[in-house]
């Protein structure tokens, strides 16, 4: 388990959702081992040992934005609760744990928070997550926190600004020192993507890492395809796209065979962006600022639905990207943009993900997700610039 | 909330029914189905399967009753005639639920009747009544002359004549299978039990119950194995032969090849296709996965056409599905039967044709002529032939449709599983072939023993709910956990779950410790270790390292305080729970 603790640690700073300094792995088969910084790797170590779980990862996030969303939840708050659809679907909540309330060991009360939860945040501390059966597991859930604090604290501070002392500090560094300029530039693609099925695999491969590369998409979310013939070549489900060798379902467009049953929960909805635009290839990811800019909606105050993100009929506008609701899977995104897809060549889901189509090849896919999200970008910080925060 | 804390004591030898309380700290601790079925069984483990004494107690869970997803469910417990194991399966259908509005945790069945007998609960009122004019009859028959009486299971010719792997079979189709469970009811004279009841159960949290039950429902949607349109809700569990055929491990001709050229006349689309194949389902389950023919005739699940297709070479479906609703009239467990006569297909040299299988089924529920043999079970068949090394058993129970060489994890959680060579208990398809919740590598034993320990915890504390496997192939046991309580009041979590299966699990393999299993029976057939299945299309597909497969056993032993022989080193952990 140590080359995957390596892996994992490798992939926390390759994202940069970790500190460099600030990252350890527990697991256990019939030893428990720990791996990374002392304290934490100490930590990690003493909350799996009473967990009934293989792995464990504590890290301090790169980010200051779960810390912030401790400060400025209410006394008496015990959890965050993002609206995002990893954190709904998934998570459900994220409990934390105030410094004050951090005595001696807190390794006692973390394992019981996560005997219920995937996740925890620990102020000053960083988040903690569990892998109930593989190291990858703890890294998904790391992932998913992460993603979710980046998403609510931005869309808190759109909503109440800042209110704790160094947030407007530590968010201008954010802005200018974090984030970094998104593009395709540099990234090579097939123009017109041929037919023969190595040719195929080999790209959709390609593209899956330049997704994860350029920060569209966390962990194993997102999922990508290219049709071909009778068949739709999609990555399969809970397959990251940076990884996906042998993860490349070939589906027949006829259902004839079921071998596509561990394909992504997507399928479905590519299979009917296919047939009704023609696309060629379709790339779905999660860019975090497309997320938040997904749930701004000027209606909310008049508006009698509750459940925007499954419920919502309406078809919103991002800079010409369509905005539409729908759930993951059989859930009703599969009815909702593949018709609102075609037009523009590019989708945004509630709370979820961006979807874009390439008529050729990965390269207009690509760089239509990258545009989506710096449009969002862009827009964000324009609303954030607008307000006296 | 959630429980009743009542359950009915049958005594088939005194004729007498009667209500008990079951005390709340132990419904608390063991839940229900299984859990609670095995905590009973704390007193007559080591009776012998056939003993009059031996209890056969079926059992709901506290989600039974209320609309949680796939928990209209129940276990039945006792000990194995064809394991020697303690036994428990778990069936859906409608019986479970009327059983908990009937206001019963559990029915306890104990001593052997005279003469047949029908078990009728209406309510608060339960009778022992004659059925002698039902014995011999097919399931169909004794069924539809109970449906009067609300729901009914009953055994077939099968369990009155004992065979070792006779079911008890649900009104609805469902079964309670595997074990020979239907031999323990037979023995008994016990023909069927119907069962009605109007009570409804409260739920203590509503509001928590409603959010709970739209995550749960909510993950189902999100996943494309149960809802996805090549998923099973669609196609049923034959949707995976097309997959475990192009994973190479799929069991072709005993055990002896994991590829069969024809899978694809009895896949799940050439089932829909061939046989009209319409969703149906256990009562309240969202999923569906059942499938019936358009004349409602119960269309066989993937371990059934697997066995009786590629296990016996035969690729016709229509005979499969004649093998099928021949063992369901019967009343007897597909993968068992099938699986026997595979290995007395190898054994002679010559694998049952259709028109042969079909014969000799009858003839095993009958007990006469080569089905008396049969009837046995393939591990006892194999010695009394004298090719003790044809029976694809573990612990004398036939493998499913799974072949350990594909799949590390597999090969691990047949060797542990208590109750024999089973794919459910740790069921690690869903992580090395499904991807569910996370893939794992399917030919490494990498981590697979703390794997697989996690997972027969979280299996036995899901039988117990009792909630259906497939449910999660989405869900976890965080929204399970919340389900439970809300509709209990009482705090559960994954981890205080996971703690109950483990004791569960230690409770079982206890006893099966006790009656004499160890380190020797927790084993692969030998072919398995030396034989490579049909690799292909880039997957090779070699014998299973036997090393490696011992070091993962000693570790998987360490993982649950065991000894390097498998067991408790005269602790007696019994002692220790509750």
């Amino acid at each position: 388990m140590r080359d995957q603790i390596s892996k994992y640690t490798g992939k926390l700073l390759a994202d940069r959702s970790a500190c460099a300094d600030g990252i350890a792995f527990a697991a256990q088969d019939d030893v428990l081992i720990t791996a990374g910084a002392p304290g934490l790797a100490e930590l990690a170590g003493n909350t799996l040992s009473r967990l009934n779980s293989l792995a464990l990862v504590a890290a301090r996030p790169s980010l200051p934005f779960a810390d912030f969303l401790i400060a400025r939840a209410a006394e008496g708050e015990d959890c965050i609760v993002p609206q995002d659809t990893e954190t709904r679907t998934f998570l459900h909540d994220i409990p934390f744990l105030r410094r004050k309330d951090l005595t001696g060991d807190p390794s006692p009360v973390l394992a019981k928070l996560l005997g219920n939860r995937k996740g925890v945040i620990v102020e000053g501390v960083g988040i903690v997550a569990v892998g109930a059966i593989t190291v990858e597991q703890a890294f998904i859930n790391y992932s998913s926190v992460f993603h979710s604090t980046f998403v609510k604290y931005l869309q808190d501070v759109l909503a109440d600004g800042f209110r704790l002392p160094g947030e407007r500090e530590a968010f201008q560094a954010f802005r200018s020192q974090w984030l970094r300029p998104l593009s395709a530039a540099g990234l090579d693609f097939v123009p017109s993507l041929p037919g023969d099925k190595e040719a195929i695999l080999d790209e959709i491969e390609r593209v899956g890492r330049y997704t994860v590369e350029r920060g569209l998409v966390d962990s194993f979310f997102g999922n990508i395809s290219a049709a071909a013939g009778e068949l739709i070549y999609i990555s399969q489900t809970a397959a990251s796209l940076d990884e996906l060798k042998g993860c490349i379902d070939p589906v027949p467009a006829d259902n004839s065979s079921t071998t596509g049953i561990t394909a992504s929960s997507e399928l479905l909805a590519h299979r009917k962006i296919y047939e009704q635009t023609g696309a060629r290839v379709i790339l779905h990811g999660h860019p975090k600022f497309a997320v938040v800019m997904s749930m701004l909606c000027d209606r909310k105050k008049e508006c009698n639905i509750k459940d925007c993100w499954k419920d919502c009929p309406h078809v919103r506008d991002l800079g010409g990207t369509p905005v539409v609701a729908g759930e993951i899977g059989a859930g009703g995104l599969a009815k909702r943009v593949p018709p609102v897809i075609g037009a523009s060549g590019s989708a945004i889901v509630y709370g979820h993900g961006v979807f874009t189509l390439g008529r050729e090849g990965f390269g207009e896919a690509f760089a239509t997700m990258v545009d989506v999200e710096n449009f969002c970008r862009e827009e964000y910080f324009r609303r954030v610039d607008g307000k006296v925060l | 909330m959630g429980w009743t804390g009542k359950l009915l004591h049958v005594d088939l030898t005194r004729g007498t029914c009667e209500r008990r309380e079951i005390p709340a700290e132990i419904l608390h601790a063991y839940l229900g189905g299984r859990g609670l079925g095995v905590r009973l069984m704390r007193d007559f483990f080591r009776l012998d399967p056939f003993d009059p004494d031996m209890p056969i107690i079926f059992a709901v869970g506290p989600l039974c009753g209320t609309n949680s997803p796939t928990a209209a469910r129940l276990a039945c417990v006792s000990r194995s005639p064809l394991t020697g194991t303690i036994y428990d399966c778990s069936a859906g259908g409608r019986f479970a639920w009327r059983l908990k509005a009937a206001g019963l945790d559990a029915v306890f069945i104990t001593g052997q009747s005279a003469r047949p007998a029908l078990l009728a609960i209406d309510g608060a009122r339960a009778e022992l009544l004659p059925a002698g004019a039902l014995w011999g009859k097919g399931v169909k028959e004794t069924v539809a002359s109970l449906k009067e009486r609300g729901s009914v299971t009953a055994i077939g010719p099968a369990g009155e004549n004992g065979v070792l792997f006779a079911n008890i079979m649900m009104g609805e189709g469902n079964s309670i299978g595997r074990g020979g469970l239907g031999a323990v009811m037979g023995r008994k004279r016990l023909k069927a039990i119907t069962v009605q009841g109007e009570g409804t159960t409260p739920v203590a949290d509503r509001e928590r119950f409603d959010a709970a039950r739209a995550d749960v429902m909510r993950l189902f949607r999100a996943s494309p194995v149960i809802f996805g349109e090549l998923g099973i809700s669609e196609y049923g569990t034959p949707a995976l032969v097309d997959l475990m055929a192009q994973r190479r491990m799929a069991p072709t001709e005993n055990f002896r090849a994991t590829f069969f050229a024809d899978s694809g006349n009895y896949s799940g689309p050439a089932i829909k296709r061939e046989c009209g194949a319409k969703k149906e389902g256990c009562y309240g389950c969202p999923i569906q996965c059942k499938k019936a023919s358009a004349q409602g005739e119960a269309l066989p699940e993937y371990e059934t056409v697997n066995h009786f297709g590629a296990l016996n070479g035969i690729s016709d479906l229509h005979a499969i599905v004649r093998a099928n609703s021949l063992c369901n009239e019967l009343g007897m467990d597909t993968i068992s039967a099938a699986a026997t006569l595979s290995a007395f297909g190898e054994a002679r040299g010559r694998f049952p044709d259709p028109a042969e299988v079909a014969s000799l089924l009858a003839d095993i529920a009958c007990r006469r002529g080569e089905g008396e043999l049969l009837g046995l079970g393939s591990r006892r068949l194999a010695e009394q032939l004298g090719h003790s090394e044809v029976s694809m058993s573990v612990k004398s129970l036939e493998l499913p449709a799974y072949d350990p060489r594909g799949a590390y994890g597999m090969a691990l959680a047949y060797a542990t599983s208590n109750r024999g060579g089973c794919h459910l208990r740790a069921y690690p398809i869903s992580h090395e072939i499904l991807r569910k919740p996370v893939p794992t590598d399917r030919f490494s034993f990498s981590g697979k023993a703390r794997i697989i320990k996690i997972a027969e915890d979280v299996n036995a504390a899901v039988d117990s709910l009792v909630a259906c496997k497939f449910a999660f192939f989405g869900a976890t046991l965080e929204e399970y956990g919340e389900l439970l309580t809300a509709a209990t009041g009482v705090e559960y979590g994954p981890e205080s779950l996971k703690a109950i299966g483990e004791r569960i699990y230690l409770t079982e393999r206890f006893y099966n410790c006790e009656n004499g299993f160890s380190r020797k029976d927790d084993t692969l057939p030998e072919r398995f270790f030396t034989e490579p299945g049909s690799g292909g299309e880039g997957i090779d597909v070699p014998p299973v390292d036997r090393e490696r497969f011992s070091e993962e056993l000693q570790k998987y032993y360490r993982i649950r305080g065991l000894d390097e022989n498998g067991g408790f080193g005269g602790r007696n952990i019994l002692e220790e729970l509750p």
